[in-house]
């Protein structure tokens, strides 16, 4: 079951990825660096500040970027190592409270309920989450503490680095109210129609009736006027960390033909893949470990990076770049591994780990038998979510389904009916 | 445990689908119907604003019901007409009032 916290720390590092980059390459601290976006664009994602100072900007070309800076250091991206040193993170903030709930990168909520009574004080406590942070990243993470997570993202991202913002008890509307609408989550369609409406800052906003900003921009226009209005409090609902799911097999006799080795490896991950306790999430990293036959090649054990083991064993672990819940894709970094560095010598049991996990989207895929029922699925929630936006909207019943009431009835009127349509 | 997927029925809240409308009708001499005027009514179909006129150009089938008897007589003669413009409507007579009414087709 879910933790959840209505007291909130956020720590948020900016430009987390970039800040990886600088953590692993000495010097590029003083650099104008770029880092190109992890899609196939080549547009630049993120730009250090000498860089942006020089007239760099995301979204960039890299030739446009080049020729306004030509000192500029390009970077490739590298999505895996920034999303370790995330789980990291996390790890780390676990250990100053159990409710953890990751944003974007480098943006993570702590639930601080109760942690006064550990820590003694807010600052101490600001202090015990400063300190998980890694030593390269505390001159630039930014903390904010307050009554659900709104509050405390808005205090973070108003502190310098380096610092925290604690937005005391019942002060939560006086601090909301002075800040600009640019801290709302809105799209930017939503936010030029507030400008335009006069409306710059969140005191503005919530000292309009929140039925007229309902009835301009539905469910979303009430969302932003709660949270402007320090009506709403959002907990941190802490991640449920399952249990590593394992499976293996055992074989009668030693196995070396990589066609068996791959063969078995898809039945143990059909098998793990319909653990009870998968359901709902994704697997984001695996264990596939071997026991190797003894006393043949002894002298040999240990070779390749991914096989490591002296002990006449062998290992591969692997992080998915993508959480996934596909049989396909949890076999192929494997496959792959089994290719380049296989075991070095008869396997005699073979074991599949599932060692973390992202939760399962909503899109309902880890449930969908195929695609057709995906796309059932969407097509349903898009209209349940239209529908509510609409009553939202004119509120009152303007959506009806066809009901049959007497199909075999010779007078046409009796046949069916309409019924207001609520999803 | 598990909602159910449709929401429960309550017959307060059902809507008549295809509910017949009073019109008038002009008749040929065998008693099939040559022309039609509906009242163009507002959102709560009281306040008839302006009557339209159109013109049966074929009847493509006629029939009749005569239903339940034992409780409140109904008993109608339909027809399936192309109104000109193409539109496919059906009227009945109202055998017992001797109103005549539309639907959908």
């Amino acid at each position: 079951m879910a933790q959840h916290s209505s007291s909130a720390a956020c720590v948020w590092i900016p430009l987390f990825p970039l800040r990886c980059e600088e953590a692993r390459h000495e010097g590029l601290v003083a650099l104008p660096v770029a880092l190109l976006a992890p899609d196939t664009t080549r547009k630049l994602w993120q730009v250090s500040s000498l860089a942006r100072h020089a007239g760099v900007k995301p979204g960039m070309t890299v030739s446009q970027a080049i020729g306004l800076c030509p000192t500029l250091r390009i970077i490739e991206p590298d999505p895996v190592h920034y999303d370790e040193r995330f789980s990291q993170l996390l790890s780390s903030l676990n250990d100053v409270s159990p409710v953890v709930e990751p944003g974007d990168l480098g943006l993570a909520y702590v639930g601080t309920d109760g942690l006064d009574g550990i820590y003694g004080s807010q600052k101490r406590l600001v202090e015990a989450i400063r300190q998980t942070v890694s030593p390269s990243d505390r001159p630039s993470v930014r903390l904010g503490l307050g009554l659900g997570k709104f509050t405390a993202w808005v205090a973070a991202s108003r502190a310098k680095p380096g610092e925290a913002i604690v937005v005391s008890p019942g002060e939560e509307q006086k601090f909301l109210a002075a800040q600009p609408i640019a801290v709302l989550p809105l799209d930017a369609g939503v936010h030029r129609r507030l400008r335009q409406l006069g409306i710059r800052n969140l005191g503005a906003l919530a000292a309009l009736p929140e039925t007229a900003v309902t009835a301009q921009f539905g469910a979303v226009g009430k969302r932003l006027w709660q949270l402007a209005a320090g009506r709403t409090a959002e907990p941190v609902i802490g991640r449920i960390a399952p249990e590593p799911i394992v499976a293996a097999i055992t074989f009668f006799t030693p196995v070396g033909e990589r066609e068996l080795l791959v063969h078995s490896l898809d039945q143990l991950i059909a098998r793990a893949l319909k653990h009870p306790r998968r359901i709902g999430w994704r697997v984001h990293a695996l264990r596939l470990h071997a026991d190797l036959e003894t006393g043949v090649g002894d002298e040999d054990g240990g070779r390749g990076a991914a096989c490591c083991a002296p002990t006449r064993s062998w290992l591969a672990n692997i992080l998915l770049k993508e959480p996934t819940a596909d049989a396909t894709r949890i076999a192929a970094p494997l496959r792959t591994r089994l290719e380049q560095s296989p075991p070095t010598g008869g396997v005699e049991r073979l074991i599949l780990e599932f060692t973390a996990f992202a939760p399962g989207t909503t899109e309902l895929q880890l449930f969908a038998r195929d695609a057709q029922a995906a796309a059932r699925a969407g097509q349903q929630r898009a209209l349940r979510s239209a529908a509510r936006e609409i009553r939202m909207r004119v509120k009152r019943a303007v959506l009806y389904h066809i009901i049959e009431v007497q199909p075999w009835s010779r007078l046409p009127e009796r046949r069916y009916a309409l019924i207001d349509y609520e999803p | 445990m598990v909602a159910p997927a449709r929401a429960p029925l309550r017959t307060d809240r059902l809507r008549t689908l295809n509910a017949p409308r009073l019109v008038a009708v002009e008749l040929h001499a065998d008693g099939s119907p040559a022309k039609v005027w509906r009242s163009n009514c507002n959102g709560d179909g009281q306040e008839a604003k302006a009557a339209v006129e159109a013109v049966v150009e074929t009847v493509l089938e006629m029939w009749r019901i005569d239903d339940e008897w034992w409780r409140q007589l109904i008993s109608r003669r339909y027809f399936a007409v192309l109104l000109e413009g193409g539109a496919r409507v059906v009227l009945f007579e109202d055998l017992v009032t001797h109103e005549w009414f539309m639907q959908t087709a």
